[in-house]
């Protein structure tokens, strides 16, 4: 009699499959058509899952390999037991939570000191990115000057070249023959003057090493008037 | 099987199964019902009996969490816990076992005393929690404390487990001593 209600009452589990799960079969189907995204949330979630249950059951083994005691203790003992056993727990938590608290100080100042690491190390990156830069703009000034400077060499080579040939050329122009004729004329009767004035002098055997007058006339005779 | 065990069977994934045991079936099903709005990223699976021991024909995934409702107006209600409790592995008891009293609103009506209940749940070391079942507002904050708690004692919850829930939830007052 009883079993019945009761196996009618077990047997509607009221579960998310059933009538009113609209919230459990929406779920998996939500999870099978939701994107990559979410497929690793799901797998991450359960692996979190898995990972909490997989700590309780090792726990449990651990309990369950403990020894329990043998002897039949009194109800008020083993209250005291479970006491001083629940007082055990609440210790190691709270040693616990103090160990973490020295941990995460600990971290922090090393953050800290990690974060002033990373600015000075950008702010040197910085400056010797800007000296880079510097020396980039000296070379192509050093670069710019080379050129100009062989630029205005070529112009110079350029202007002696014209110069030699306008030479060259003068030299075959007919003005300047006529002219060198003239000056070897002109050499010549100079010349002839000279032996003249020369010869009237030591013709007349006169000692012109005493005069000094007579002496300069003579050494200046003596000047070839070629090497003009 | 006679006892409930709860590490018979392995966990399924993503899923936890809740299994609330009370004589009042509309209220369960009521509590049911509001559990399975609430929000929750794993699957919900609510179990409804009257009392213990279930039948073992019905394959039913494994127990994360037995919430014994007791009706403060009814002293059947408490016997048929009180049965239904020795059915229940020790193992059980170590979080995943939960105590609700209802009625407790009209205090005209009930017929049992609050420090028997409470007295209940210091005895089997469990946590005891109150609700009017009949009133909306309460049935559905008592439908998400539920939720979280059975979360927690599924392991879906990383981090804490059904005993860490346990201390947590340990009240500091014992049965009070009038009735020591």
């Amino acid at each position: 009699m009883e079993k019945q209600p009761q196996k009618q009452a077990a047997d509607q589990p009221a579960d998310s499959g059933g009538e009113d799960g609209a919230v459990g079969p929406s779920q998996v189907a939500g999870a099978q058509a939701a994107s990559s995204e979410d497929r690793m949330t799901l797998l991450l979630r359960l692996r979190a899952q898995t990972k909490q249950q997989l700590l309780e059951y090792k726990s449990i083994l651990d309990a369950s390999e403990e020894k329990t005691p043998e002897q039949i203790m009194q109800e008020k003992q083993i209250e005291a037991k479970i006491e001083d056993l629940e007082n055990e727990i609440e210790q190691a938590k709270i040693t616990f939570e103090i160990k973490q608290l020295a941990i995460n100080s600990v971290l922090v100042d090393s953050m800290k000191h990690l974060l002033k690491l990373n600015k000075l190390v950008m702010k040197s990156q910085q400056e010797s990115w800007d000296l880079e830069e510097k020396l980039l703009d000296i070379r192509k000034k050093r670069l710019q000057l080379k050129q100009a400077s062989e630029s205005k060499l070529l112009e110079i080579q350029t202007e002696k070249n014209k110069q030699k040939i306008d030479l060259d050329g003068m030299e075959n122009s007919e003005r300047i023959k006529i002219i060198r004729q003239n000056l070897q004329m002109e050499i010549k009767i100079t010349t002839v003057i000279q032996h003249v004035f020369q010869n009237l002098i030591l013709g007349s055997k006169v000692n012109w090493a005493e005069d000094s007058a007579l002496k300069e006339i003579v050494l200046q005779l003596e000047k070839n008037v070629d090497m003009i | 099987m006679s006892v409930l065990r709860p590490l018979d069977k392995l966990p399924s994934l993503n899923t936890a199964t809740i299994l609330l045991v009370g004589t009042e079936d509309a209220l369960l099903q009521q509590l049911a019902d509001s559990m399975l709005k609430e929000d929750c990223a794993s699957e919900l699976k609510v179990h409804l009996a009257k009392s213990l021991p279930l039948p073992s024909s019905v394959n039913r995934p494994r127990i994360d969490l037995i919430v014994f409702v007791v009706n403060l107006h009814s002293k059947y209600s408490l016997q048929n816990t009180e049965e239904s409790l020795h059915h229940v592995d020790a193992s059980f008891f170590l979080g995943k076992v939960c105590f609700l009293a209802t009625g407790a609103g009209r205090e005209s009506h009930c017929s049992i005393h609050r420090h028997t209940v409470v007295r209940l749940a210091h005895s089997y070391q469990s946590p005891l929690l109150y609700c009017d079942l009949e009133v909306e507002g309460f049935r559905a904050t008592m439908a998400q404390r539920l939720v979280r708690m059975l979360q927690i004692c599924a392991g879906h919850v990383p981090g804490v487990s059904a005993l860490n829930l346990l201390s947590l939830l340990r009240s500091s007052e014992g049965p009070s001593l009038e009735d020591m």
